[in-house]
């Protein structure tokens, strides 16, 4: 199958990820379309580690999904911390710090 | 198939096992319950890494160490100078954020232990990051350094702003992250290797007409450029800036710009060098704009937090001139002003620290108001820092502003030299401002409403100042100025790491 197909998949996948991050209000859908943007990443990194035939891809896949659980184990220990206060988990709420 | 094992040269790694070996015994000896050592010999214990760190770093100076070297492959770390002196740059900040947090509020409500070892990680990952000749390793340094910080923004966890701010870098770097991955993905495509001499070669063939490899450089100067906060994606800066606790926010400032700038040098004066009619006038107008809107948006802020986060964008401009010309003048001038920055900076954010645990006002400028009257040992530092900040002669700002024209005129880019004088003149504005608050108005005396409530359970030992505020707002402030008239020791530091990437 053509490399094409994939990349297409990809780019869509990563642009349907940085929307979600630019339109969602609440902190745990944009955590998701974070999720999106690095696993459209690692279709990408597969499919040309495919195309190449090196495994330099694939062993990098492999690292951003590591990656990518400690990043979404932050974010949500911070939503929570942010509810044991009692503040609103709304990112347009959050207005404490502005300018 | 046979996999061997890649040869570790363990002796040019020791930079970085000083740090993370430091992390754990930090993390080990915070788990002591008595009081002593977790509040005095665990700042004690991260300060000895960092030192470690600096040591190492010294004496493996010249060797040009490759770690990890698989069979038939390039090393995927290299502790050249470049790397070398941005682990100087970080190990200095890192004891002078050690010392600043030592009785601050941060490390006592996240535990020392963890405070600490996150300080270390984060640094061990900058030190990655600015030494990595491969894809992978460049990945990951940049999330070793990012995610501790993102805890450390957040480490005030009573405060709101603290949370938020947390919240916010969190979204926004791994914004940045997944979108610096993509431009990976995409280089790692066109050129079909993660090693940066591999994509040297497999670009210089295609460069300019490939349209998976320009999208792929494109989208990695835009990841980086979060990281370094370039305009247009810096707004996190200022959030993220005043919503941290002070002491890890002057972490940020100075350590992580010298890393993402130490990898941007590295990535595409290495890797895509053969491209650099390429991305040179993208960066080139970045920089215009970055310098532009970091100068124009500090001018109106009365937090002194948020104007020296939005001046760390308009340094950030000034810093990518040296990037633009792909020079070994380049690469120079960049370093030495990265090392200068960090001096200038750490003597503002020790004031900062200092007025916030004596005034009520915070961050406010109206807390150093007067204070040359009252505090010349705070004044002075912060005027000096100011000063340089803004490039006025005698400072060691001046020398490094000079050395980033000199190499932007040198490259042929004259007209980003003149966008440099003309952002720090307009830089003066707002710098002078601070000094004139210091030395001609009153000391704001009254409690106001407006002024921040202290936080239940706070030191009340931490309303005094303290010797080593005094001690890093001091030594840093001295730095600038002999670095501003006696530059050579610094320059020749400079120029060896300008020689390291092998550039004309």
């Amino acid at each position: 199958m053509n490399i094409n197909w994939y990349l297409a998949v990809s780019a869509l996948v990563f642009c349907i990820g940085a929307a979600g991050v630019l339109v969602r209000r609440n902190p745990l859908v944009i955590l998701l379309c974070l999720e999106l943007m690095l696993n459209a990443a690692n279709l990408a990194l597969i499919a040309f580690s495919r195309m190449h035939g090196n495994g330099d891809g694939q062993v990098f896949a492999v690292i951003v999904m590591v990656v990518a659980a400690c990043e979404v184990c932050i974010g949500l220990g911070i939503v929570v911390a942010m509810y044991r206060r009692r503040l609103p988990i709304d990112v347009d709420e959050m207005r404490e710090l502005h300018g | 198939m046979k996999h061997e094992a890649p040869n570790i040269d363990w002796a040019g790694l020791s930079p970085v096992i000083a740090l993370l070996g430091g992390a754990i015994v930090v993390l080990l000896a915070g788990l002591l319950r008595s009081r002593l050592v977790r509040e005095r010999a665990v700042p004690f214990l991260a300060i000895v890494a960092f030192g470690a760190s600096l040591g190492l770093g010294i004496w493996q100076w010249g060797e040009d160490a490759q770690v990890f070297i698989a069979k038939g492959s390039q090393a995927t770390l290299a502790f050249d100078e470049l790397t070398l002196m941005v682990t100087f740059i970080v190990a200095v900040a890192g004891i002078a954020t050690v010392l600043l947090s030592w009785r601050a509020l941060a490390p006592r409500e996240a535990a020392h232990g963890e405070f600490y070892a996150l300080l270390l990680t984060s640094a061990a990952g900058m030190v990655a990051m600015a030494g990595a000749q491969n894809l992978v390793t460049l990945f990951l340094g940049l999330e070793l350094l990012s995610v501790p910080l993102y805890v450390l923004c957040a480490t005030e966890m009573r405060r709101e702003r603290s949370l938020e701010s947390g919240l916010k870098y969190l979204i926004i770097g791994s914004t940045g992250s997944a979108v610096f991955l993509y431009g990976l993905a995409l280089i790692y495509g066109a050129t079909g290797g993660t090693d940066l001499r591999e994509i040297a070669t497999g670009a210089a063939g295609e460069a300019g007409g490939d349209v998976l490899l320009l999208t792929g450089i494109g989208l990695t100067i835009v990841g980086l450029g979060f990281k370094a906060s370039v305009a247009p994606f810096h707004q996190w800066t200022p959030d993220g800036y005043e919503g941290a606790p002070t002491p890890v926010t002057a972490f940020m400032a100075v350590a992580t710009k010298a890393a993402a700038f130490g990898a941007m040098l590295r990535l595409l004066d290495v890797g895509l060098i053969d491209a650099q009619p390429d991305w040179a006038p993208l960066l080139a107008i970045l920089a215009t704009i970055t310098i532009v809107v970091g100068n124009v948006g500090a001018l109106g802020q009365s937090s002194l937090k948020r104007l020296l986060a939005w001046s760390s964008v308009a340094q950030a401009g000034y810093l990518l001139a040296g990037v633009v010309v792909a020079s070994s003048l380049g690469v120079s001038a960049t370093v030495f002003y990265l090392a200068v920055y960090t001096m200038m900076n750490l003597a503002a954010f020790a004031v900062i620290v200092a007025r916030e645990r004596e005034t009520p006002w915070g961050d406010d400028i109206a807390s150093v108001a007067g204070i040359g009257v009252s505090r010349p040992a705070l004044a002075w530092p912060l005027t000096i820092s100011m000063l340089s900040l803004a490039g006025l002669p005698a400072t060691a700002g001046f020398i490094g502003k000079f050395y980033l024209i000199d190499a932007a005129v040198d490259g042929g880019y004259t007209w980003l030299g003149i966008v440099i004088v003309i952002g720090s003149m307009i830089s003066l504005a707002y710098y002078l401002r601070v000094v004139a608050a210091m030395w001609m108005r009153a000391e704001v005396a009254a409690v106001s409403a407006t002024a921040q409530p202290r936080l239940a359970g706070a030191d009340p030992e931490a309303e005094r100042p303290q010797w080593e505020l005094y001690l890093v707002a001091i030594a840093a402030g001295a730095a600038t100025i002999f670095f501003g008239v006696i530059p050579s020791p610094l320059f020749d530091l400079a120029t060896a790491a300008g020689r390291s990437l092998g550039l004309l």
